[in-house]
């Protein structure tokens, strides 16, 4: 009788032991999605085309993140309103040759239960009909964005391109 | 031949031991012991204590045995809790109302008729609760943006039930005449949960706080009161290991 209780609260020991750490995020869970832009040769629309001193800025924002020698590119989406106007600017380094275009994103957002420790993530879904909006600068030098072409709508991941931007 | 011997010896062996025990029974002189029978019930006074000094938790647990056999007791808990979750991440309110029945097998020998244990249980729990989200923090691997404040939801989610296993170790001790302080520790693991849509049972009344992995951990500290319901006398166990 006595070994057989040993046997089993053996058992429920192994049984019970399967227990995992929980309160760290970490990096590998799946969280808010940034945006992944692609660049392409407008020439030549099949080849990918590196940036050069590109500063994307969000309109309402001081900080800028800069790109250079990289066709792939990945910018966050503001998780409280639904719509981030950003201000890309190629060779931003020169103001000779810098150039300046407004590209706005729209969406709706949808929030998920990730876990206890990571909390909520926010996956985006492009506006169907009008998904982004390109408009000029006060300086009229023209657009260097030529096309921007949605890949995906549905923005839950980072392992896919969501838009593809020729110049 | 030597087989022969051994099994006609053991024969003898054990017909003599029957001899004894014969004789045992009838010369009266074993010592007996009364074993009294009945109802234990009282609360768990920690969840009592935590409900005054926690605003944010409001709880009670009834606890209660009956004695079946000389070590088996017939063991149940029936709760209810109110508790409100300040996690780094998540703010929610978990609300519900518990029952847990099993046994608990006393593996302490008393002496004279005391009913301490020290026991080795089981419980089949159930509860029935809702959840409330009232606050959630979005993750965000880009610190591009400044942190977007706590998104205010306040959903509510009914109807949820959790059903899990618990192994039970405990100690119960007389401390005044039927008036017992025990205390015991619990190993959890759920049966069947159904979580709410887009959120999930992390906390569960009678449960508490749950794992990754359906792993759970309680205890309780318990006041109770023996009812004596009938007595019996029997021989003291190890009076009869002597004899054999």
């Amino acid at each position: 009788m006595k070994k057989i209780q040993f046997l089993i609260i053996c058992l429920l020991t192994i049984t019970f032991s399967s227990c995992e750490k929980d309160d760290i995020c970490e990096a590998t869970t799946a969280t808010t999605p940034k945006l992944i832009i692609e660049f392409y040769d407008i020439l030549n629309p099949t080849v990918k085309k590196n940036v050069t001193n590109l500063a994307i800025k969000e309109i309402n924002t001081t900080a800028s993140l800069t790109f250079t020698g990289t066709s792939k590119i990945q910018i966050p989406l503001r998780t409280s309103q639904d719509l981030t106007q950003y201000s890309f600017i190629l060779n931003s380094t020169d103001i000779t040759i810098d150039n300046e275009d407004y590209l706005q994103f729209n969406y709706t957002r949808q929030n998920l239960f990730v876990s206890r420790a990571c909390g909520f993530k926010t996956n985006f879904i492009f506006d169907s009909s009008a998904p982004f909006v390109k408009t000029e600068t006060s300086i009229p030098d023209g657009y260097w964005i030529q096309n921007v072409v949605i890949n995906t709508f549905n923005i839950a991941t980072e392992n896919e391109t969501h838009v593809k931007i020729y110049f | 031949m030597k087989h022969m011997s051994k099994f006609t010896s053991s024969i003898l062996l054990i017909l003599t031991s029957f001899f004894v025990i014969g004789q045992t029974k009838k010369t009266d002189s074993i010592p007996t012991k009364i074993e009294k029978y009945g109802i234990r019930f009282g609360a768990d006074i920690s969840k009592i204590a935590q409900s005054f000094y926690d605003k944010n938790y409001k709880g009670i647990e009834f606890v209660g045995d009956y004695r079946v056999t000389k070590n088996y007791y017939l063991a149940g808990e029936l709760g209810n809790e109110n508790t409100t979750v300040e996690d780094d991440r998540l703010n929610f309110t978990t609300q519900g109302t518990y029952l847990k029945v099993g046994f608990d097998y006393n593996s302490y020998e008393n002496w004279l008729d005391m009913r301490n244990m020290i026991y080795l249980g089981m419980r089949y729990g159930a509860s029935t609760f809702s959840q409330t989200l009232n606050s959630y923090k979005l993750y965000n691997t880009s610190t591009y943006f400044p942190e977007a404040p706590s998104v205010i939801s306040g959903e509510k989610y009914n109807g949820l039930t959790s059903q899990w296993i618990e192994v039970v170790l405990g100690l119960k001790a007389e401390i005044l005449k039927n008036i017992y302080l025990g205390f015991s520790i619990r190993m959890n693991r759920l049966l069947t949960n159904t979580k709410p849509d887009n959120f999930d049972n992390l906390y569960i009344p009678g449960f508490n706080r749950t794992y990754n992995g359906d792993f759970g951990i309680g205890f309780n500290y318990s006041v109770s009161y023996f009812l004596p319901l009938y007595k019996t006398k029997s021989i003291k166990k190890s009076d009869k290991k002597k004899k054999k």
